[in-house]
Parts: structure tokens; sequence; C-alpha cells
């Protein structure tokens, strides 16, 4: 195989790991939103919450972006 | 630092100011642009000074300068809210005082009309007993004086029906009767 | 079509002779573009926040209200978090929060973002747990095993629960440098393969098949632009977030709340 295309292979199915975080993220906001229709008075406290919850879930997905964009870039 | 520990080994190419231009152009084949460490140490060292001249900067004056505001305006609206409400005990104290005033002079006034009420009833019954007194006395010296009239006018009708009496034995038996002899036959008559 | 990567490049703007640091080596002071965007985000914070401080007037004016108002939002976001000791740490989170989204906001303006180099996040990511460690064992000493054993847990867990917590605490300024960095670089190379796109469509050879196509991709571009502020501001607090999560582990050491 020419190794370009290799690698190239390579930096898409590294980026394939963003899909578990994006149902990860959208499983946060979700759950968030139904919960926050449900008592919308209590929504406005756990907003740090689900930022957080969000970022710590993206990061991993993020992880696996970079890791696609050094594989291209290599 | 540790992170600065982590670029040195990189830092090795000495070339790289002059080839960075050119790899740019021939679209990016040298990896990505972040990680060619030869420029970590000089981003790291200004970072670190940067934001150790930021972080002294906000810690010794815009901080306590926003806390010192903050603080003073949480002071100013307690204290305003303390003002504002011992003004308003204050105007409910001045209320309560003058309800108990204007209850002080109803009462004032209430008692001043009762007095006054029962001074005029007093010279009103003074003046009464005094006219009832008079009239009294004059009462009883009429009746005293009708009392004497009539008992005068009483002796005096005596004296008439005596004399009639008399006059009237004179006409039917001619002769005159003794007055002691009236006199019973009055008493008789009078006591029937 | 040029290299989306090409924005972040390093390109020397003023050479300063490099300097000797014991210890540490040769290190090239010169400034670059990154250097540049740094020092303006630095200046940007500071004329704000002397801007927001000059009158420090009871009855804010407009630029006072700003700045009380992202004082006061992080003031609350450490206080809540870290608790009463918040306060003590508030100057470091505040720093690093305006810090991080003056860089992110300039990066939509200027043509360089200091936040989409690893050199930047890695520093500030190592600046954030170093100061954790350094408070964790100056405030518990030895104590700071109790980080990875968490309590009321029984022996038998804590085989398997101590070596996770270990590699969570490990993996921390990876994914903290990591997540700002794969941020910014992923909205930022995703402008610029859209703009891309719109030279395509015009010098692709479809002629005007390609107005729909420079179109829609234009839209993107705003639509992207739109995402990217919200996520510049994101990104900033997530980090000032986690800064005071990390912080409250060590200083509420044993003590949950």
């Amino acid at each position: 195989m020419d190794p370009a295309a290799a690698k190239y292979i390579g930096a898409g199915l590294a980026t394939l790991g963003m899909i578990g975080a994006g149902i990860g993220v959208g499983t946060i906001f979700g759950n968030f939103l139904s919960g926050a229709t449900r008592n919308p008075s209590a929504a406005g406290g756990q907003f740090t919450n689900l930022i957080l919850g969000a970022a710590l879930t993206e990061a991993l997905g993020i992880l696996a972006f970079v890791l696609g964009l050094v594989i291209l870039f290599s | 630092m540790a992170a600065e520990s982590m670029s040195e080994p990189a830092a090795v190419t000495s070339t790289a100011a002059t080839g960075s231009t050119a790899t740019a152009e021939h679209s990016g084949g040298g990896g990505l642009p972040q990680f060619r460490f030869e420029y970590w140490g000089g981003q790291i060292a200004w970072l670190l000074l940067i934001f150790a001249v930021l972080y002294t900067l906000l810690a010794r004056v815009f901080v306590p300068r926003i806390r010192r505001v903050l603080d003073l305006r949480a002071a100013t609206i307690s204290t305003a809210v303390e003002q504002a409400k011992a003004v308003q005990v204050q105007a409910d104290a001045q209320a309560e005082a003058a309800k108990a005033d204007i209850e002080k002079a109803r009462a004032q006034s209430r008692a001043l009309a009762a007095d006054a009420k029962a001074k005029a009833t007093a010279e009103l019954n003074l003046r009464q007993a005094a006219e009832d007194a008079r009239l009294a006395g004059e009462l009883a010296e009429a009746e005293t004086r009708i009392r004497t009239l009539r008992d005068a006018a009483m002796t005096n009708v005596s004296g008439i029906a005596t004399e009639i009496a008399q006059s009237i034995v004179e006409r039917l038996s001619g002769e005159p009767a003794s007055a002691t002899d009236l006199k019973a036959a009055q008493s008789a008559q009078g006591a029937n | 079509m040029a290299s989306p990567m090409h924005q972040f490049e390093i390109q020397p703007v003023l050479a300063l002779p490099t300097v000797n640091i014991p210890g540490l080596g040769m290190i090239d002071l010169s400034i670059n573009n990154s250097i540049l965007s740094m020092l303006i985000a630095a200046g940007v914070v500071i004329v704000l926040m002397t801007l927001a401080t000059a009158r420090a007037a009871v009855v804010p004016g407009r630029v006072q209200v700003i700045g009380e108002g992202v004082f006061g939002y992080i003031d609350d976001l450490a206080t809540s978090i870290i608790g009463h000791e918040g306060r003590s740490f508030f100057p470091f989170v505040f720093t690093l929060f305006l810090f991080i989204l003056t860089m992110n906001f300039l990066g939509l303006f200027l043509m360089f973002t200091a936040t989409a180099q690893l050199a930047v996040t890695a520093t500030l990511a190592a600046m954030t747990i170093l100061l954790v460690l350094v408070v964790g064992f100056v405030r518990n000493g030895a104590n700071m095993y109790k980080l990875f054993v968490p309590a009321g847990v029984p022996w038998y867990m804590l085989i398997l629960v101590t070596p996770i917590e270990i590699i969570s605490f490990l993996l921390r300024p990876v994914t903290l440098a990591l997540r700002l960095f794969g941020n910014m670089l992923g909205g930022h190379v995703a402008l610029k393969v859209f703009a891309g796109f719109v030279a395509l469509a015009f010098g692709g050879g479809i002629g005007l098949l390609g107005i729909p196509v420079a179109t829609l991709s234009l839209g993107g571009i705003v639509a992207l632009t739109a995402l990217e502020f919200l996520v510049a501001f994101l990104q900033a607090f997530v980090f000032a977030v986690l800064t005071c999560v990390y912080l409250n582990d060590v200083v509420n050491l044993g003590h949950h709340h």
C-alpha cells in the first residue's frame, strides 16, 4: 500500500474516536434538558456541572481528534 | 518547571527560524506547527513572565480594588437599608406618639366637657335648689298666711254663726239664747 | 489551497538575543507572533481591568459593570466549588480565566491564536497541576495518598480503584492541556477548511456551480464563527472550573462537602 494512503486512512480511523465523545456529550445535554424541563428551577444551579461533564467527556474526543491531526500532518 | 524541562531536549535544531516559512509554503509537510519544539522555550518563558506579571497585577491591584468596591457597595446598601429601617421605626414611633397625643387630647377634651357639664349641672342644681327653697319658703309663707286668714275667717264664721244662731233662736223663741248653749250646739254640729 | 495549518506557523516578529538560563539551557527569547498575541492579550486584560477599576464608583459605569460581572462570576464559581477558602485561590483562577478568554477571543480577531499552541496550553496546565500539587503537599503533607484512596471503599475494591485514581490524576494535566489546545485547533482548522472551500469553488473549474457552493461554505464560516465564540468562552470557563475542582480535591481532602 502507498504509505501516504495508509497515513490518511490511519488519520481517519483515529478520528473515529470522536464518535464516542459525540454520543457522550449528546447524552449529557439530553439528560440535562429532560431534567431541566421537569424541574426548571433546579436547572440554573447545575450549569457548572453540565459544562464540567461535557468538558470531561469532550476531552476524550479531542484526544482522538488531535491524534488524527498528528497522524495526518506527520 | 515540568513543562520547560519537557521542551529542553527538543530545542536542538537551530536552523528552524529560517526553515519555518519554507515549510509553511509546502502545505505544512513537516508535522503540526505546534510540535516544532524549537519555539517552545521562548513561548514558555514569555508565557510564564506574562502570567506572573498579570497575576501580580490582578492579585495586588485589581482584585482588591474590585473587592473593596463590592464591599463598599454592600456596606452602602446595608447601611441604607438600616437607615431606612431606623427611619421607619422612628416614623412608626412618631405616628404612635401622635396617636397617643390625639388620644390624650381627646380624653382631655372629653374630661373638660364632662367637667363643664358637671359644673353646669351642679350650678343648675344649686340654683334650682335655691329657687326651690325660695319657692318653698314663699309657699310656706303663703300657706301660713292663708292659714291665718282661714283661721281668722273661721273664727269670724263661728262668730257669725253664733250671731246668726242667736238671732234665729231669738226670732224663734223670743228670748236670747245663752252663749254657752250656742257654742255646744255649734261644736256638736261641727262634729258631725 | 493553502494549508489550514498555515495559521499556526510561528513567525518571528522581533529578534532578541538568546539567553542561557542556568539549568534549562539556551532559550531563544525572540518575540514571535505567538508571544506577540500573548502580550496583546495581557495588555487587553490590563487595560480593561484598569478601565473597570479606574473610578471604582459605588454606582458603576459600563466598563465597571462588565469587570464586576466577570469578577462576580468567577468569584461565585471559586467559592461554590472550593468553599470559603476559595478566596485565596481566586486571583489565580481569575487570572487564568481572563488570560485564556482574551487569548481565545483574540484568536478570532487576529491572525494568530496563542491558545492553539500546545506550548502555551501545556504550560498553563502544568502551572495549574503544579499549584495543585504544592497546595496539596503543603496542606496535607503525607496525607496526600488519600487522594488515591477514597474513604469508605473496601480493601478489595481499592486494588481496582487506586490504579484508576492514579491514572486519572496523571491524565489531568494532559487532558487539561489537550482540551483547550484541541478545541482551539479544531475550530480554527474547520474555519480555514470552509474558507478553503470558497476559494476551491471558484478555482476548481466547476464554473457557475461554484456560486452556490461558495455561498454555502461562507454561511458555514459565519455559523462556525458564532460557534467558535461560544467555544472560546466555554473553554476558558471549563479551564477555570477544572482548576477549581482540582484545587478543591486537595484543599478539602478527606472531608467532602
